[in-house]
């Protein structure tokens, strides 16, 4: 792995603001909105926001391809601002999608590239480039070009070459976008074993299943503001605590029953007959399905909340404090 | 000091093992022969045309010369499509992440064109000189292949500048490229010889790649003296610095400014 001060925190980010303004007469659009976060040494931290959250403007400042326009930000104790090139020699990147990749080039001849790149002698870049085809289960496919490529060996390609300079911050958004439910699961796998290898990995996701397999916590980012970092069987948890059960001709008397019923946040009428509860305690929908089916009620469905309605939620209970 | 040369030769090495798969994916040779390479000498004919319309050789001959060697920077300015190629395929930000200055990957990424430039401008010369009466005086006329290899590399450094222009106004790309092999069509004695022009524009043609090197070639074919063809080689030498230093220059303003303004999109 690439060396680095030995400091405890990987990555160190305080009060980080970014604003966009496309032309000077536009009014300044604020991306992130003084974000703190730290993130240990050997830690996988998940970061999870709806599209336009800030993630990737997030991502890019640690990848030093975007200035911050207020805060630090340090990644193994260096600025990525004033020690850019420091940053760039620790750091890896992988997104998601097909792009990114010499498509006309061999697997193996987008990695010799890269880690021409990222200045391995050609010795060193040759063993490389070798263990970390055969890691990403490429190793039969080596020579062939990547435009023949699967979408999944695509991302396959991608993470090996985030992985070609030996870095010790891999920084991954929204790595497994398209990838299908084996190629998802092996991905799991590779990071569980950087993981094991010391590597800290920064990883953004609209999944929180995926974050809760394989990050040790996750941030919840919103409208540029970090929401919450907390363990992934916390955000779980509230997950499982939200839920909002629709149902039909149902009379104004069983609605307000339903209000009363521990655990139940709101009670919304829609149309005659047409009600939604929304849950906020673990228990809570399994006695408003009683209570409805007790009733005679036939007509019901429930639906898990989407992270949008979790943001929502931490939004108002914490009122945006920001961690 | 070893050590970076060393490691920039081989980032070059990948960069032109890309560029030549891009070349190999663009043409097979049946399609730049008959194609390319056709429309070409198409191109160069129908200037030499206009001087045998003339009735005069000597504008056949102008003609016939500056436009086969014209053909090759139109061939070289394509650097303006390929250079934008690296932000449509997603590597911008991971060449601007990369400990590696991405000037050095953009000086490699399209030498392909040299060699498409080259071929186009030596067959043109080669080929078409003879079927129009102009004489190519052996062995000396040889010459003028090291010398349209020095003026593509000249109008390769000047792309070099249009693209980083290119990168960053990616929907301008291709007038970029247009408007800067018009320059040198016009300006550089290509059709008429710079004295045409007014004083201003002859300061213009004489910083542009081809003015010096096009009048080495005329030097070579007209039996000049070996001190006046270096001299304008030297001159297209230093053209060629010139805007080498200005595209290292011009790419490293294009990381910063992309930096600063957000314009380096992961992805794209």
């Amino acid at each position: 792995m690439s060396t680095g001060e030995n400091v405890a925190e990987a990555v160190e980010i305080e009060q980080l603001s970014r604003t966009y303004q496309r032309k000077r007469d536009e009014q300044p659009r604020l991306a992130l909105d003084h974000v703190e976060l730290r993130i240990q040494s050997g830690e996988v931290h998940g970061l999870l926001g709806p599209n336009g959250a800030g993630k990737t403007t997030l991502c890019k400042i640690l990848s030093t391809v975007l200035l911050p326009t207020s805060g630090t930000v340090r990644v193994a104790g260096h600025d990525v601002v004033t020690e850019t090139d420091a940053v760039r020699r620790l750091i890896g990147i992988a997104f998601g999608g097909e792009r990114g990749l010499y498509t006309r080039l061999t697997a193996r001849q987008n990695l010799m590239y890269w880690s021409a790149l990222y200045r391995q002698s050609s010795r060193e870049a040759r063993t490389r480039v070798g263990s970390l085809l055969h890691r990403v289960g490429l190793a039969d496919r080596a020579d062939e070009r990547v435009e023949t490529f699967s979408r999944g060996m695509k991302q396959r390609l991608h993470l090996a070459r985030a992985l070609v300079g030996d870095p010790r911050v891999l920084i991954l958004d929204e790595p497994t976008v398209g990838m299908d439910p084996v190629a998802a699961r092996d991905f799991r796998v590779l990071v569980g074993e950087l993981r094991t290898e010391g590597r800290t990995i920064l990883i953004t996701t609209h999944d929180m299943a995926e974050a809760e397999a394989v990050c040790d916590r996750v941030s919840l980012i919103d409208g540029g503001r970090l929401v919450a970092t907390e363990d992934p069987r916390t955000i779980g948890r509230w997950l499982s605590a939200y839920e909002r059960i629709t149902a039909e001709v149902v009379g104004s008397d069983l609605a307000d029953r339903l209000q009363q019923l521990p655990g139940v946040a709101a009670v919304r009428t829609e149309g005659p007959g047409r009600v939604i509860v929304e849950t906020d305690a673990e228990g809570a929908c399994a006695e408003v399905l009683r209570v409805l089916v007790g009733a005679g009620v036939t007509s019901i469905s429930t639906g898990r909340p989407t992270l949008e309605d979790v943001y929502l939620k931490v939004v108002g209970d914490r009122g945006l404090v920001v961690r | 000091m070893r050590a970076a040369i060393g490691d920039n030769a081989r980032v070059l090495r990948y960069a032109f093992i890309s560029a030549m798969a891009d070349l190999r994916a663009i043409y097979t040779w049946r399609t730049w022969t008959f194609a390319w390479l056709l429309r070409m000498l198409a191109q160069v004919s129908m200037f030499a045309l206009l001087g045998k319309m003339l009735g005069s050789a000597a504008r056949t001959q102008y003609l016939l010369v500056g436009n086969a060697v014209l053909v090759m920077a139109f061939a070289v300015l394509a650097i303006c499509a390929s250079t934008a190629w690296e932000r449509m395929a997603g590597t911008l930000p991971l060449l601007i992440a990369s400990p590696t200055a991405p000037f050095v990957v953009f000086a490699g990424r399209s030498v392909q064109w040299l060699l498409d430039g080259v071929g186009c401008s030596l067959v043109s010369l080669f080929l078409l000189a003879p079927l129009f009466g102009v004489r190519l005086p052996m062995p000396a006329a040889l010459l003028v292949v090291p010398l349209v290899v020095l003026i593509a590399v000249s109008v390769y450094c000047f792309g070099l500048v249009l693209a980083s222009i290119a990168l960053r106004a990616m929907r301008l790309r291709s007038l970029i490229a247009n408007t800067g092999s018009l320059s040198l069509m016009v300006l550089a004695g290509v059709q008429v010889s710079v004295s045409f022009w007014p004083a201003p524009v002859q300061y213009l043609a004489n910083v542009l790649p081809l003015t010096h090197g096009l009048q080495a070639v005329r030097e070579v074919l007209a039996d000049g003296r070996l001190a006046d063809i270096g001299r304008q080689a030297a001159l297209e030498c230093s053209v060629a610095l010139g805007w080498l230093v200005l595209a290292g220059l011009a790419f490293r303003h294009l990381a910063e400014s992309g930096r600063r303004d957000g314009s380096i999109e992961f992805g794209g």
